[in-house]
């Protein structure tokens, strides 16, 4: 049996259980329809404390063994569970050394408090433009296995991702694992993230690179895409077919950081104006001849 | 000799360090008296409007709730201010700003305090109101107070010299304009406190401040208890910054403990609130004119300071007086203006805050001598040794300075540091799209009230049945560390160890009044008054144990911790065996000292209400390394470095930590902090939207003390060095930045799209 604790203040009397098996999660969920899912906490928490008046049962994922593994496959692919935080993730050496572009994106989420909480399946799903995986997980083409009491299916990330705070998570599913497809050999991976602050910092704007260089070092395959400067992880396809056959110099990256100006569409907020974010979005570019 | 006495000039732990670490500290908000009721304010959504009707039918009457009161509950003035009493404790016509209290709700629990509050109807009818300077100033813009016209709290001059016929002599003049932003103090500790009212009518309160002693008069004020009757205890402060000055939460819970039949009340702002109805730094704008002679002596400033003090004075007069003051930096210049406005607008209230007034005008001025010695063609360095003022100078504001003065110290320090001896080779080896400068900043900041105003202290210290020593402090300890110095004054003096001196928080019941923990006079103004007591006090132990020892005279008797030993006898008497002797009275001593003020005012200042002028300054020279990512805009403080001038420097850990806290929170205010408020509301309400710096945007940063004069005035030397650290980042970050790349900024804080928009050009 779960555990199901009753947190009782006048305030707010709230059923939180703990599964340990996703089966389990799925029991809870039939007899809570309405409960909502809660790995580290750390969006929901923070909504939950603007609206108080919500008082809806959680599930926790928390004590879920499956969700929390990172895993290789037989097939090379690597298998990360929702739950796993980015603590975990940064200090994975199976992930540093196949998939560092996620390592490099995992270490800029927060600082190490929020790290050791916050998991990667929270973070997809929250679905903020600004989601520090997301980038990663397009450019090295993540799928999604989501589960529910009816199956599992599995999608693309790229597919799976609406808008912002919107994807297609349906009411009842979970998503079990990200899976990454057998490591390629990239000769750069790249990702920064900029921000108002060191750490604990909101991106104003991101980049996520990856490139192949040949022997002579022109490239020969470019992957891009940025957080912060769209409703969604923007991708530039133009900037990519730029790059291809040519020697990475700051000639042709700023010819392309021109390009990626004219893709993004970016919002002004309190954090940063539109104009900066996307000066930066094409200026991060030229940090691949840094 | 007992190697563990304490001693003036080492680094012992603080006095509090372990209580702090292990959690144990006891702050105001750690406090849940049984069975207490919970006050809140309903706060004003409108930034201006008039009070149409407030109904408190709906929510009175709701389980839980215990009182809904109004500004009709309140018997007095109803009036709050430090100096100028303004601020209604709940509004009665209008509300001035968004968070202006409208009624008090006071519940059994916090949850039906957030459904009482939930169900007050406020009716109010929208006025328009004054968000900037130049439309609180323009000739047709309606009054924010009746009595206050052009919605000026003050406007001020200091005219020195011929004033501006000062510039037909300079060969050299430069201009600049420059803003700062409100700066939040976002101590950790947000404003709370509990209070009842006591069975013979009096007040009982127990809340985080700054200023016990005073908060009573204010209470008194607005309330209508005699100040008399009102008790104030402070306990360890989570912060404070200027932030608890004057009164927070006071008068609201003193309303509430007024209608509570006696039950305890206890009230805290959340972060929220604590942002939007607390007192902030004043936003500034500046207009500077600076002329020299071509040698690049200092001939003649104008400076033209407006401070936006948002709805309500609190100190907002004295903040703009004492940043006019400074505005001419740690100088000689033998003509100047300094003009002051300090503005009413809708804004949420600004008050005091580290380096009050000051490190807004630094900015200014700061950039301006870059700015000269670049159009000098001289180094910015000999520009600021050349005319950095020494003993026996006029400062900007025209005073003759007669105590310590230590910048041309600091900056010789500075200058043989290696940080600025290898510059040019340390910018030569910048990254790609990284740009290396550096900076500098010369600094001062006064020390006490200022002219007009006496500055004093009594201090008292026991021997305790125990045998040991019980300092009762009476200026808060918002963390700045001034207890653990009385710890060490009074232990040095007495030759005791840690164990043996303890320290009482202040109670105005068994403490006595001596201001507030404010204006570096803190741990000055107590500090002396304390030598006096302790050294009372030691000569009553020695002659005790004389008596006892039957020896003729002083000779050859020394206190040891726990003891008095008679050295060529080796005979004692211990500390416990003497408080048995001695009466109770006896055993307590008091000593008091009002710190000096200057005695020929010049005739320089006009509009000046108090606070004019400071005798005593601390110094610095900061010096600040960076790198500009001219990809992104965003700067990286790689090293920073702080030669200060505090006189005699009692305790080196406790020093440097005060400069430290105060370059890192300097650097917030350089780089992010940005108090953002648009018609009227916040628009940084939190932490997630207010940033303040992080350790990764904080370098090591360098504390130096400078080797200069100790404080012939202060205790064992001293003077006040809290705030003086404070105003050096923001200036110097702005000169380094325009050292690495020609981008000059005025317009605080220097955000990374500021940064990149001055790169792009
Ligand atoms: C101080 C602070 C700093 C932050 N800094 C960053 C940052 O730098 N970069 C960044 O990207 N984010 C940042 N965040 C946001 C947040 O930490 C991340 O989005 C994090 O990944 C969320 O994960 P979580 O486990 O805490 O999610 P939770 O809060 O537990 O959940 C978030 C949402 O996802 C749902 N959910 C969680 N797991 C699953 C699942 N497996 N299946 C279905 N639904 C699920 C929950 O129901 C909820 O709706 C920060 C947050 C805070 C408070």
């Amino acid at each position: 049996m779960w555990a199901t604790m009753t947190q009782c203040t006048d305030r707010c009397k709230r059923q939180i259980s703990f599964p340990v098996t996703i089966e389990e999660l799925f029991a809870v969920q039939e007899q809570q329809p309405e409960a909502r899912i809660m790995a580290g906490g750390t969006d929901l928490l923070v909504a939950l404390r603007h609206g108080p008046q919500d008082t809806r049962p959680i599930i926790c994922l928390e004590r879920i063994e499956e969700l929390r593994r990172i895993d290789e496959l037989p097939d090379n692919s690597v298998s990360i569970g929702a739950a796993v935080t980015f603590g975990s993730i940064v200090r994975s050496p199976l992930l540093k050394a196949r998939y560092s572009l996620l390592t490099q994106a995992a270490s800029t989420v927060g600082g190490p408090a929020i790290r050791n909480m916050a998991s990667i399946g929270g973070n997809i799903v929250t679905a903020s433009p600004a989601a520090d995986s997301l980038p990663a997980l397009y450019l090295l083409d993540a799928q999604l296995e989501l589960r529910s009491t009816t199956g599992s299916r599995t999608m693309a990330i790229a597919e799976f991702m609406l808008g912002p705070r919107r994807t297609l998570l349906q009411p009842g599913e979970i998503i079990s694992r990200i899976i990454l497809p057998p490591a390629q050999d990239w000769s750069i991976q790249l990702f920064e993230k900029v921000g108002r602050r060191k750490s604990l910092a909101i991106a104003v704007a991101s980049l996520a690179a990856m490139l192949r260089l040949a022997a002579d070092g022109t490239v020969v395959e470019a992957r891009f895409a940025w957080g912060s400067v769209g409703p969604t992880v923007l991708r530039c396809p133009a900037a990519e077919a730029l790059l291809k056959g040519q020697p990475l110099s700051e000639a042709v990256l700023t010819e392309a950081a021109a390009l990626v100006q004219d893709a993004v569409s970016p919002i002004d907020d309190i954090r940063a104006s539109a104009d900066y974010r996307r000066t930066v979005a094409g200026n991060l570019l030229l940090r691949l001849v840094a | 000799m007992n190697a563990s006495a304490l001693k003036i000039g080492t680094s012992h732990p603080r006095g509090d360090a372990v209580a702090k670490a292990a959690g144990t500290e006891r702050y105001a908000a750690d406090l849940y008296p049984q069975g207490c009721l919970w006050a809140g304010a309903v706060r004003s959504h409108q930034a201006c409007g008039r009070i149409i009707s407030i109904d408190t039918t709906a929510a009175a009457a709701l389980p839980g709730v215990v009182k809904v009161l109004t500004a009709a509950d309140v018997v007095a003035s109803n009036r709050q201010g430090i100096i100028h009493k303004d601020m209604p404790v709940l509004c009665d016509d209008l509300v001035r700003y968004c968070g202006d209290p409208l009624a008090l709700v006071l519940a059994e629990t916090k949850e039906a305090l957030q459904r009482g509050m939930s169900a007050v109807q406020l009716q109010l009818e929208p006025l328009p109101g004054l968000f900037d300077l130049d439309s609180a100033l323009a000739a047709d813009a309606p009054l924010i107070h009746e009595d206050k016209p052009g919605n000026l709290l003050a406007q001020a001059s200091i005219c020195k010299g011929t004033g501006l016929d000062g510039f037909d002599a300079c060969s050299v003049v430069v201009e600049g304009s420059f803003s700062t932003p409100v700066q939040a103090h976002a101590f950790l500790e947000t404003e709370s406190g509990v209070a009842r009212l006591e069975e013979d009518g009096g007040l009982l309160m127990e809340v985080s401040t700054q200023s016990p002693f005073r908060d009573r008069f204010e209470i008194s004020h607005a309330l209508g208890i005699p100040w008399g009757k009102i008790r104030i205890v402070a306990p360890s402060l989570g912060g404070g910054f200027g932030g608890k000055d004057g009164a927070t939460v006071q008068c609201l819970l003193g309303l509430a403990a007024q209608h509570a039949d006696g039950r305890w009340v206890r009230m805290q702002w959340d972060r929220e609130e604590s942002f939007k109805a607390g007192y902030k730094r004043h936003a500034c704008r500046m207009e500077y004119k600076l002329g020299a002679a071509a040698d690049g002596t200092l001939q003649a400033l104008h400076a033209k300071l407006w401070y936006d003090t948002g709805a309500y004075a609190h100190l907002g007069a004295e903040v703009m007086e004492l940043g006019m003051e400074h505005a001419g930096g740690p100088y000689r210049i033998p003509h100047t203006l300094i003009e002051g406005w300090c503005v009413y607008t809708n804004n949420p209230t600004a008050g005091a805050m580290r380096a009050f007034g000051v490190c807004q005008a630094t900015f200014g001025f700061e950039s301006m001598m870059d700015l000269l010695a670049a159009k000098l063609g001289m180094d910015p360095l000999e520009l600021r040794l050349k005319n950095a003022l020494v003993r026996g100078d006029e400062n900007c504001a025209g005073m003759r300075l007669t105590t310590s003065t230590g910048i041309k110290t600091c900056l010789e320090q500075l200058q043989q540091h290696p940080f600025w001896q290898d510059r040019e080779v340390w910018k030569a080896a910048s990254p790609a799209y990284k740009k290396r400068g550096i900076g500098l900043a010369s600094v001062f900041n006064a020390a006490g009230y200022g002219g007009g105003v006496r500055d004093a202290a009594t201090a008292k210290i026991e021997l305790t049945p125990e045998g040991t020593f019980l300092i009762h402090n009476a200026v808060t300890d918002m963390g700045q560390g001034n207890s653990s110095a009385f710890l060490q004054i009074a232990g040095h003096i007495l030759s005791q160890d840690a164990s043996r001196v303890l320290l009482k928080q202040p109670d105005t019941r068994t403490a006595y009044p001596s201001g507030s923990s404010s204006a570096g006079r803190t741990t000055y103004t107590f500090g002396k008054a304390l030598i006096t007591a302790t050294e009372e006090l030691k000569a009553r132990l020695l002659n005790w144990a004389g008596m006892i020892l039957f020896l003729q005279d002083n000779d050859g008797l020394e206190l040891q911790p726990g003891r008095v030993l008679h050295q060529p006898s080796q005979k004692e008497v211990s500390l416990v065996a003497l408080a048995g002797y001695m009466q109770p009275e006896e055993r307590v001593c008091l000593g008091q000292y009002v710190a000096p003020t200057c005695k020929e005012v010049p005739p320089t200042a006009k509009g000046f209400f108090i606070g004019f002028p400071h005798v005593i300054f601390g110094y610095g020279a900061h010096l600040v390394r960076l790198e500009v990512d001219s990809l992104t805009g965003q700067l990286t403080v790689c090293d920073y470095l702080a030669v200060t001038d505090g006189g005699r420097v009692l305790n080196p850990g406790m020093f440097d930590q005060q400069v430290q806290g105060g370059v890192a929170q300097g650097l917030g205010y350089a780089l992010m902090e940005d108090f953002t408020v648009r018609d009227g509301v916040v628009k940084t309400p939190d932490f997630a939207t207010y940033l303040i710096p992080g350790s990764l945007d904080i370098p090591e940063i360098i504390s130096i003390a400078a080797q200069g004069e100790p404080e012939e005035t202060g205790p064992f030397g001293m003077k006040g060095i809290g705030e003086v650290a404070m105003n050096g980042p923001l200036p110097a970050v702005a000169n380094a930045v325009a050292d690495a790349c020609g981008v000059r900024l005025c317009h605080g804080p220097l955000t990374p799209q500021r940064v990149l928009a001055g790169v792009k050009g």
